[in-house]
């Protein structure tokens, strides 16, 4: 069954995305990520034109972090006060994000843009946390204790500090608000909530304890997914209603499985999992960055002013 | 004075009345297609009659070209180099106006129908498209001059391209005559069309050369749901985007609120 994208300007099968739905919601309910980063590249493919995929894309974040941090929410897991300060960053990094954004289609350069991006942070990510779950795996096995964080480093020494009770904390507010900031940008320009990003900031940059790391993950990202939807819809009309509506739905249902999916694996195996996924995308995407395209040429709307 | 107004009139009159040549009479199956939510591209149908100036007489060498073109718009096409081991947009050319859609159809092709001049004089085919005065620019935005044949391999590539989406339709032999006078087309309308007015030109040729044109207006546009929201998109676009987020935040509340249910 097929149905017209009013926003797209092009019919799509109803099952195909529903699948497609079905499919990242399962994952991010797995991982506890949004799973922008890969329902965008499968937008895209889908031909959904790129400024489209990416606003439409917010709209599905929004759901599955409702969905996310109001789960965390229940079992009391969400440090407020750092979400707080990580969403300050978060909606100015948003704000410059749709400007980038903006520019950098005005000069063609966007996919290029989008694709580099999305590269460099699926691999150095992947391999960062591939190398740190075979660490804790191996440790689990050979029943020595997992390599013990540095407690020290140079962000303690920045002023503005603050004490944020729940994630047993005392720092300067710049670092999560840098960090809030730059995911916020990269979150407008690539139509992802960001998790996979804020995620092992927050772990290795601000050191905060893992079992708050995902539900602030997911509280910040609702708002700052918001924005951007807001944001798209306002400045690029990019933000197709159907298709978004259609993506929430099946995700919403694949996230229930995937949470119970992830309650049957063990931790440091599940970040494993992730990683290899973020790496293959990774490897994906770079191979078609360097490889011969099949035409040299393409074309777009050109901007009405120039 | 008068006088001499009325042997221009008469002579006006004399030599008129032989020329006067074949005529068409034409008509779309639809003036209007209506973009809804089940739309997946259509079909209209053309067809016509040709008015013989001397009925009876046997018609040789006519042609019926049907041409259908669609709003036009300004285009960029860009051209990939490769730069540090990665393709990057280099070069551009934009097209101001060019139309987004193109779709021609005649009783036989083009090159026996008249000569490539005529055909590019009055248009009559895809690459005799006039996209306006192209403006190359190289990566850094600043403009530059390409020479006639790289210039000629972006328009190539801007073809290919639409072709490629169903946009530019050539069917050679498209138009069939039922026998001497009528004649019919169908021309394909692919569901990524862009919306608006479109012309549908038919023309008679009678030894390559045009006797008649004649054409006539085809709307397309989104009606029901799509025009609303399409409207809304662009209209309001501050009310559009908080609808679009707080659905979303409402799906993602119902599923939570229908799990922790269970």
């Amino acid at each position: 069954m097929q149905i017209y994208l009013p926003i797209a300007e092009l019919p799509v099968s109803i099952l195909t995305i529903l699948a497609m739905g079905v499919a990242v919601g399962f994952l991010s309910g797995m991982f506890g990520i949004g799973g922008g980063f890969l329902m965008t590249p499968l937008l895209i493919f889908l031909g959904i034109p790129p400024a489209v995929a990416v606003g439409t894309q917010t709209t599905q974040v929004v759901a599955s972090s409702v969905t996310g941090a109001l789960a965390h929410f229940a079992r009391k897991s969400i440090d407020f006060k750092m979400g707080g300060v990580l969403l300050l960053g978060g909606i100015a990094g948003s704000v410059s994000g749709i400007y980038i954004f903006k520019l950098l289609a005005s000069v063609g350069q966007i996919d290029l843009a989008i694709s580099v991006i999305y590269v460099l942070f699926l691999s150095v990510i992947g391999a960062m946390m591939m190398v740190e779950s075979v660490q804790a795996i191996r440790a689990a096995r050979g029943g020595g204790s997992a390599p013990k964080r540095k407690h020290h480093s140079w962000i303690h020494g920045l002023p503005f500090k603050v004490r944020f009770r729940r994630s047993k904390l005392y720092i300067s507010v710049i670092p999560p608000i840098l960090v809030g900031y730059f995911v916020g940008t990269l979150s407008a320009i690539m139509g992802v909530g960001g998790g996979f990003i804020m995620i092992p900031a927050m772990i290795y940059l601000l050191r905060m304890p893992t079992n708050v790391v995902i539900g602030t993950s997911f509280f910040q990202i609702v708002f700052v997914a918001a924005l951007t939807g807001v944001m798209h819809s306002l400045e690029n009309q990019a933000v197709d209603i159907v298709l978004g509506f259609l993506l929430v739905i099946g995700s919403v249902i694949g996230a229930q499985y995937g949470v119970r999916a992830a309650e049957k694996m063990p931790a440091e195996q599940l970040r494993a999992l992730l990683a290899a996924i973020l790496l293959l995308i990774g490897m994906r995407l770079g191979y078609d960055l360097v490889s011969t395209p099949p035409d040299l040429y393409s074309v777009i709307e050109a901007e009405p002013h120039s | 004075m008068m006088r001499r107004c009325v042997t221009a009139f008469i002579a006006l009159l004399f030599f008129a009345a032989p020329a006067r040549a074949d005529q068409l009479v034409t008509d779309l199956s639809e003036h209007q297609i209506a973009i809804r939510s089940n739309f997946t591209g259509t079909e209209i149908l053309l067809f016509g009659a040709v008015e013989a100036a001397r009925p009876g007489s046997r018609a040789l060498n006519r042609d019926i070209v049907v041409v259908v073109q669609g709003p036009a718009r300004p285009l960029t096409v860009r051209r990939k180099e490769q730069m540090a081991a990665i393709w990057v947009n280099h070069d551009s050319v934009t097209y101001p106006s060019v139309p987004g859609y193109y779709a021609i159809a005649s009783t036989r092709p083009l090159e026996v129908t008249a000569t490539p001049e005529t055909l590019k004089a009055l248009r009559i085919g895809i690459e005799n498209i006039d996209p306006g005065i192209p403006s190359a620019r190289a990566i850094d935005g600043t403009l530059q001059i390409l020479p006639p044949d790289e210039e000629r391999a972006f328009w190539k590539a801007l073809i290919r391209n639409k072709r490629r989406e169903g946009l530019y339709i050539n069917v050679p032999g498209g138009v069939t005559f039922l026998g001497q006078t009528l004649f019919r087309a169908t021309v394909k309308i692919p569901a990524n069309v862009p919306v608006g007015l479109y012309t549908a030109k038919v023309f008679l040729l009678q030894e390559g050369e045009v006797v008649d044109t004649i054409s006539s207006p085809l709307y397309i546009d989104k009606r029901g749901a799509e025009r609303f929201l399409y409207r809304m998109a662009h209209q309001d676009p501050l009310l559009y985007g908080m609808i679009a987020v707080l659905v979303a935040a409402f799906a993602g509340w119902l599923a939570s609120a229908v799990m922790s249910r269970r």
